[in-house]
């Protein structure tokens, strides 16, 4: 099967499954979520036997079919499906804030939109054109519009959506502009093209459309100096949207960013100065995430500049594209989002048993955790720490590979503020634990886990463990 | 006639009036409108450089053009997203006033 229509069957699947939403019984909307999510499992059974697309023109200057795109393909089909089943879960407070609070009514719209976002990022992973970067990146982030704004009964989401909205026009602005003038000058918008054709005379121009172009890709990824939706946004935004914001969305912002910059930091010309603009946004980028997290008392505004941060080491590792180190920046940024991916959607998942616990996003909700359920907070403890980087997890493989990378190259300003940065993230994540294990509560009764998230917690956090003492399998799915 | 750099300033200047639009306006309106002048400017600078760029066989270079109809299309999804944003809010809060989005902080 050609790799191509893997895109396609995602679309298909999400239109069939928003038809059949129309006949369901009202009760019965989340069989469309579990629909979805052995949909997804289907696609990534199909990536396995996808080949390469057939070699005519069109498909060759618009579609990449390389390690690359099948990993970013595989990782945002994989971030559809937890996401999907972190939904299921979250369903009554998402019937809640729509229009029937007592049936599950107006919520099976939200899983096939999740589809169709993840068909826009499959999509992203593959484009190696500006036109098409451009249309499928639009995809996803008109979709996640929708899914940010989805709860419009309640306040929060609604203000979450439409700063989402407003940042997202204007980063959506700054990319048209940059592409139109690194089009002016090279004449073309293939990024194949773009380096072939860069040259001494040219070159200002082309800087000039890639800084446009990295603004907007720094909303999509969180980075300074577009951040400053994520804290707002996040907290806002349904707690699905929110784990998929900042797992999914931000892994294809990166799959993309790869793309662009490789003609830039591969030709001799602007490889320094290009060098210079992304490791400025790494340092930046960690000092603001992890310097903001430390006052932060919400459980789910914490994991946004978490995610600034993450942003920040990752950012750290593409910069030093040209290092001397063993792993390709690539591979550096694809093993530090798989870590991510199961270390945050570990913290969501919790987060939603503890929100249906006590009906708060806040610190103080982990209180006595210790005493109340155990388990979870055994397992809290363990993805805490990963988010730290401690070692025996799999996150210190995480911020080892990207420093090691920024030490083959040199980027030694970024590495300081990236060792304060982790110095910092270990204060701020520790809050939790404190206040799972030293603090009090005033409620004595035990902590209930759906038994669904409990088995995604736990395996999640399973494999966090064996990463953090055998790295190898996503290094080798990384083809390191 | 109009020179290349001519388009191109009137561009920039779009560009500079959008955003500028976008950070002291307080309607969320009218930021939707300057967010629109952001991508019309895109739009003539993408056509300018489709006529300088003559391909072989004395046309001009129409990747540009086409990127501009793309512009268009998924700048008309966006806006209708949006509309229906800005609707509810107004449903929930009666106002579309960014001042006013304060309900979280931190």
């Amino acid at each position: 099967m050609p790799a191509h229509w893997l895109e396609a069957y995602v679309v298909l699947a999400g239109i069939v499954l928003l038809m059949l939403e129309a006949f369901l019984p009202r009760k019965e909307k989340f069989l469309i979520g579990c629909l979805g999510i052995g949909a997804l499992i289907f696609g990534l059974v199909l990536l396995f036997w996808a080949e390469a697309p057939e070699n005519n023109k069109e498909m060759t200057r618009f579609y990449a079919w390389d390690s690359q795109a099948k990993f970013f393909k595989g990782f945002a089909l994989l971030a559809g499906i937890m996401t999907l089943t972190l939904c299921l879960d979250y369903r009554k407070i998402l019937a809640k804030f729509t229009a029937n609070p007592d049936s599950d009514d107006s919520t099976g719209e939200y899983y096939c939109l999740i589809l169709f976002a993840v068909a826009g990022m499959m999509w992203m992973a593959s484009a190696k054109d500006l036109v098409s970067l451009f249309v499928s990146l639009e995809l996803t982030t008109i979709t996640l519009y929708i899914l940010v704004a989805y709860m419009r009964r309640n306040v929060g989401s609604l203000e979450a959506g439409v700063k989402f909205l407003i940042l997202g026009a204007i980063s959506t602005g700054f990319l048209v502009y940059g592409i139109s003038w690194i089009y002016g000058a090279t004449g073309t918008t293939s990024l194949a093209a773009i380096g072939e054709t860069m040259s001494e005379e040219n070159s200002t121009y082309l800087l000039f459309g890639l800084a446009l172009i990295l603004i907007s890709l720094a909303f999509k990824v969180g980075a300074v100096p577009m951040h400053l939706w994520i804290p707002d946004v996040y907290q806002g935004a349904p707690t699905p949207t929110t784990a998929f914001l900042s797992v999914a969305s931000k892994a294809s912002g990166f799959a993309v960013a790869l793309r662009v910059l490789q003609p830039f930091f591969e030709n001799s010309i602007t490889a320094e100065k290009t060098t210079f603009i992304v490791a400025v946004l790494a340092g930046a980028t960690i000092l603001v995430g992890n310097l903001a997290a430390i006052p932060q008392t919400n459980f789910k505004r914490l994991l946004a500049y978490s995610s600034i941060a993450n942003a920040g080491f990752i950012l750290l590792g593409i910069a030093a594209w040209n290092s001397k180190s063993d792993l390709s920046a690539f591979q550096v940024t694809g093993f530090y989002l798989s870590v991510y991916f199961l270390m945050t959607f570990a913290a969501f998942f919790i987060l939603g048993a503890i929100h249906r616990d006590s009906g708060s996003d806040e610190i103080a909700a982990f209180e006595g955790l210790g005493t109340r359920n155990p388990a979870l907070a055994f397992l809290t403890t363990i993805v805490i720490g990963a988010l730290a980087g401690l070692p025996l997890t799999a996150g210190f493989f995480g911020k080892l590979f990207a420093f090691q990378a920024a030490v083959g190259a040199s980027l030694w300003i970024p590495i300081s503020l990236g060792f304060v940065g982790v110095a910092a993230g270990f204060f701020y994540y520790f809050k939790i634990i404190r206040a799972m294990y030293w603090r009090k509560s005033l409620k004595t009764s035990p902590v209930k886990v759906r038994l669904l998230s409990f088995y995604v917690i736990a395996v999640l956090t399973g494999l966090i463990i064996f990463l953090g003492f055998f790295p190898q399998p996503i290094l080798w799915l990384l083809g390191a | 006639m109009a020179s290349l750099n001519d388009y191109l300033f009137v561009s920039g200047l779009l560009f500079a009036i959008g955003l500028g639009g976008v950070m002291i306006r307080r309607n969320i309106i009218v930021i939707f409108m300057s967010l629109e002048l952001m991508l019309a400017a895109a739009n003539i600078t993408l056509v300018a450089f489709s006529r300088l760029h003559i391909s072989a066989n004395g046309l001009p270079d129409y990747d540009g053009q086409v990127l501009v109809f793309f512009i268009i299309t998924v700048a008309a999804a966006e806006v209708a997203v949006g509309l229906a944003i800005i609707v509810a809010l107004y449903r929930a809060r009666q106002t579309i006033d960014v001042e006013d989005l304060t309900s979280m902080r931190g």
